[in-house]
């Protein structure tokens, strides 16, 4: 009996799933328990098994589609029903079996040659880079030729098949003519590096002669207007985590009527602060202590730690900070739960846990969701003052720009003192500008005397 | 600024040092007899006259025996620069290196240390199997060894200064064909790089490679002579519109791991060149590191242009057979494309 190779259910309020890669090609051989395939969600990339023992078949799944949890997306048979469907679907013998696969534009591996598996299609040739390309871009590897080492697509062959590309997308051309291409190869020029100023951004005759003659190309006589395909750098597809970001600060943009305050801090004794905690062997960053100095300020300010359901504001008890995460796919904001009840050890220990977890796409979509309060740090990169935008359904928002030596007016002399600004974005529907400023002034008053936090 | 070749920077180093401390000294065969070479490649030439025989120590025959002294001496609290004439000599001392001196930091809880610099010549020069081994593989194997492989004159100097300053045990592997030894040790076929020594104190730091050559469409990897061959290989591939980024690692333990990653990932190919036999090779390790750390990036599978699995043999057509040489790599590098 064949098992089902169904999409497996991931997070609490997740459908649909996107499907980014087989690990197995329709016809491998797979062990049960290897990985089979990868799907991604809102926010994390995952490695499902095989459930069982045999051989991929009816593979339906491609990358890039969005696939419903619990479909069956293929399926495992084991050896022997395997071979029955080799020789019992085609009446003929292998000869037509052989004759009747369509091999165009796909590397065929030197196992095809002796004819050994007649009915399974010939195996992709593709370099790690090139599928990495064409994954991103999402480029189909069966439409793309080869033209790497032992018949392999390689990243030339997929930035071919983007350049080639048509705005409507027609099926993909060589980007150069034939006669050009003659002409290049019997020159031994690499013709592969050439700008071309045909049709389509195609690499013609006059090309590859001026690239022999070594003079530059002239400014084509019918210049399209914009960017031709072979101006293209990259193409990065609007789905998965980058989509979500997108239809999220839009939603925060058009609903909330975000306000911004600034303020700066005396950041003199939290440094001092941070710096006796190390010394300690307590590794602590500004991000912790922000958290829990937020926590106590959140407390005293219930109606910043709000969120909007329906047409209610509702004040939560507890308070849970989701702190921003720059991670190579995109931001991810990670959520600290119950940072009141947590010492700076825990919280020290949590936010270095969640961030790398961010980075390496291993957080689950619960992690992600149901923050009451959001901070949000940019100091690292030199940002003094930002405008962030509210994380719905939340109600206000902290940026953190960077600590920097100002000369500051103390009583009746210049210093320099280390200096924090504070930005807190608010939405002006649900808290006004006095009690959001009264929650700022006592955020800054925690930052330049945290022992304040122990009264 | 002065140029020098690479024997008389090493005897540079080797001078600044035993100057500036007063618990440096070397010891090895023949290193110092008066009348001598000044050791097997003329590094060591006039050192005797200048600090006497009892800091430029000459020893018996006996490779374990020098190394254990040098040992020793180094965790008494001495600085030795010890060497072997051919690299291939050093196994007569593994237990002392790979048994005593790297392990000993570790066994005591660091409260031993072992400062000590084991010099050693390595490369095929027409002399047989038995002299004429690349033979670093063996010491990148043994946790608690530096290995080091300075293929310029500028190099050396700066290596062997870090090497006597490191309070670890450090191998530093030098070809015999680009030491520029001159006079009666004149190396037939030597490729002898003179370089520009600045006259002054500085270090090489440990653990930092450098690439001699930019380049966009393939990385090659070498170390001591293959880094010229790499070179000419990637001089050859240029007029053919191929431009290869040439990478000297300079330290072979620590790897600079992230210098070979990020060239990979700009040029997904890479290429690594060693003299030293194939199999469980130093060519090996990189290769295995780049698979694992830049995979997604690689254009084309990684080669290995090694020694074929064979001793060095003697007669010297065969001996060029055995060496990897230019064309081999620029072949390899047609390959990948």
């Amino acid at each position: 009996m064949p098992t089902d190779v169904i999409v497996p259910p991931l997070g609490q309020t997740v459908d649909t799933l996107t499907f980014v890669s087989w690990y197995k090609q329709e016809g491998e051989a797979v062990r049960a328990g290897e990985p089979l395939f990868v799907v991604e969600t809102d926010k994390a990339t995952l490695d499902v098994e095989a459930p069982a023992g045999g051989v991929l078949r009816q593979v339906t799944a491609r990358p890039g589609d969005e696939v419903a949890v619990l479909s069956v997306i293929a399926v495992i048979a084991g050896k022997a029903e395997g071979e029955l469907e080799e020789f019992g679907g085609a009446h003929g013998s292998s000869e037509e079996l052989r004759g009747n696969q369509d091999v165009s534009g796909a590397g065929e591996g030197p196992a095809q040659a002796s004819g050994v598996q007649p009915s399974s299609p010939p195996r992709l040739l593709a370099s790690p880079r090139a599928r990495r390309l064409a994954d991103r871009a999402g480029v189909p590897l069966q439409d793309v030729s080869p033209t790497g080492p032992e018949g392999a697509i390689v990243e030339r062959d997929v930035r071919a098949y983007l350049g080639a590309r048509g705005a409507e997308g027609e099926p993909a051309e060589p980007a150069i003519t034939p006669v050009a291409r003659r002409m290049a190869e019997e020159a031994g020029l690499d013709w592969h590096r050439l700008r071309g100023s045909g049709p389509a951004g195609r690499i013609v005759r006059g090309d590859v002669d001026r690239a022999l003659t070594g003079t530059a190309p002239p400014a084509p006589a019918t210049a399209a207007p914009g960017l031709a395909p072979a101006d293209l750098l990259d193409t990065i597809p609007l789905r998965s985590v980058r989509a979500v970001i997108a239809q999220r600060m839009l939603q925060s943009h058009r609903e909330t009527a975000p306000v911004t305050l600034t303020a700066e801090a005396d950041a003199g004794r939290l440094v001092a602060l941070r710096q006796d905690l190390r010394s300690r062997d307590l590794d602590v960053s500004y991000n912790d202590l922000l958290l829990a100095i937020l926590a106590r300020c959140l407390q005293e300010h219930p109606r910043l730690n709000a969120s909007l359901v329906d047409d209610q504001i509702h004040l939560w008890r507890r308070v849970d900070i989701g702190l921003a995460v720059d991670t190579e796919r995109g931001l991810l904001v990670p959520v600290v739960r119950d940072v009141a009840a947590q010492g700076l050890r825990q919280l020290a220990r949590q936010t270095r846990l969640l961030a790398e977890r961010a980075r390496s796409g291993q957080l689950t979509p619960d992690e992600l969701q149901g923050g009451t309060f959001t901070l949000t740090n940019l100091g690292m990169y030199g940002i003094d003052a930002f405008t962030p935008l509210v994380n719905l359904p939340e109600t206000a928002i902290l940026g953190v720009g960077r600590i920097k030596e100002q000369a500051v007016w103390v009583r009746d002399h210049v210093e320099g003192r280390p200096t924090v600004w504070l930005s807190l974005t608010f939405d002006h529907r649900l808290v006004d500008g006095g009690p959001a400023a009264r929650f700022l002034q006592a955020v800054v008053r925690y930052v330049e005397e945290p022992h304040l936090l122990l009264a | 600024m002065p140029q020098m070749s690479i024997a008389e920077a090493l005897r540079q180093a080797i001078r600044e040092e035993m100057a500036r401390d007063a618990t440096v000294f070397c010891l090895g065969e023949d290193i110092g007899v008066p009348g001598g070479f000044g050791g097997a490649f003329t590094v060591t030439l006039g050192l005797s006259d200048e600090f006497g025989h009892e800091r430029i120590l000459d020893t018996p025959i006996s490779e374990l025996g020098l190394t254990g002294i040098a040992v020793g001496a180094a965790m008494a609290g001495l600085r030795p620069i010890a060497d072997v004439q051919y690299g291939d000599f050093l196994f007569l001392a593994m237990d002392q290196l790979a048994n005593q001196a790297a392990k000993m930091t570790y066994m005591s809880g660091g409260t031993v240390k072992v400062p000590l610099v084991m010099r050693a010549p390595v490369g095929a020069t027409a002399r047989g199997s038995q002299h004429a081994q690349s033979l670093e593989a063996f010491f990148c194997h043994v946790p608690g060894l530096k290995v080091l492989a300075p293929s310029t004159a500028y190099d050396a100097k700066g290596l062997l200064k870090a090497a006597v300053r490191d309070d670890n045990p450090v191998i530093i592997f030098e070809h015999k064909l680009l030491y520029g030894s001159k006079g009666p040790r004149t190396e037939k076929g030597a490729l002898s790089p003179i370089g520009e020594v600045p006259d002054e104190d500085y270090v090489v730091p440990i653990g930092q490679g450098i690439v001699r050559r930019a380049g966009r469409d393939v990385t090659i990897v070498g170390k001591l002579l293959t880094v010229y061959r790499a070179l000419e290989a990637a001089a050859i591939l240029a007029e053919e519109g191929v431009e290869a980024e040439v990478i000297d690692p300079r330290t072979l333990v620590p790897l600079d791991k992230r210098l070979i990653l990020e060239s990979v990932r700009k040029t997904g190919r890479l290429v690594i060149v060693e003299e030293d036999n194939l199999t469980g090779g130093w060519a090996s390790d990189v290769a295995a590191i780049v698979a694992e750390e830049a995979f997604w990036w690689l254009d084309a599978p990684v080669k290995r242009v090694s020694a074929p699995d064979v001793p060095p043999p003697f007669a010297p057509p065969m001996e060029q057979l055995y060496v990897p040489s230019a064309q081999r790599v620029v072949a390899a590098v047609r390959s990948l494309l």
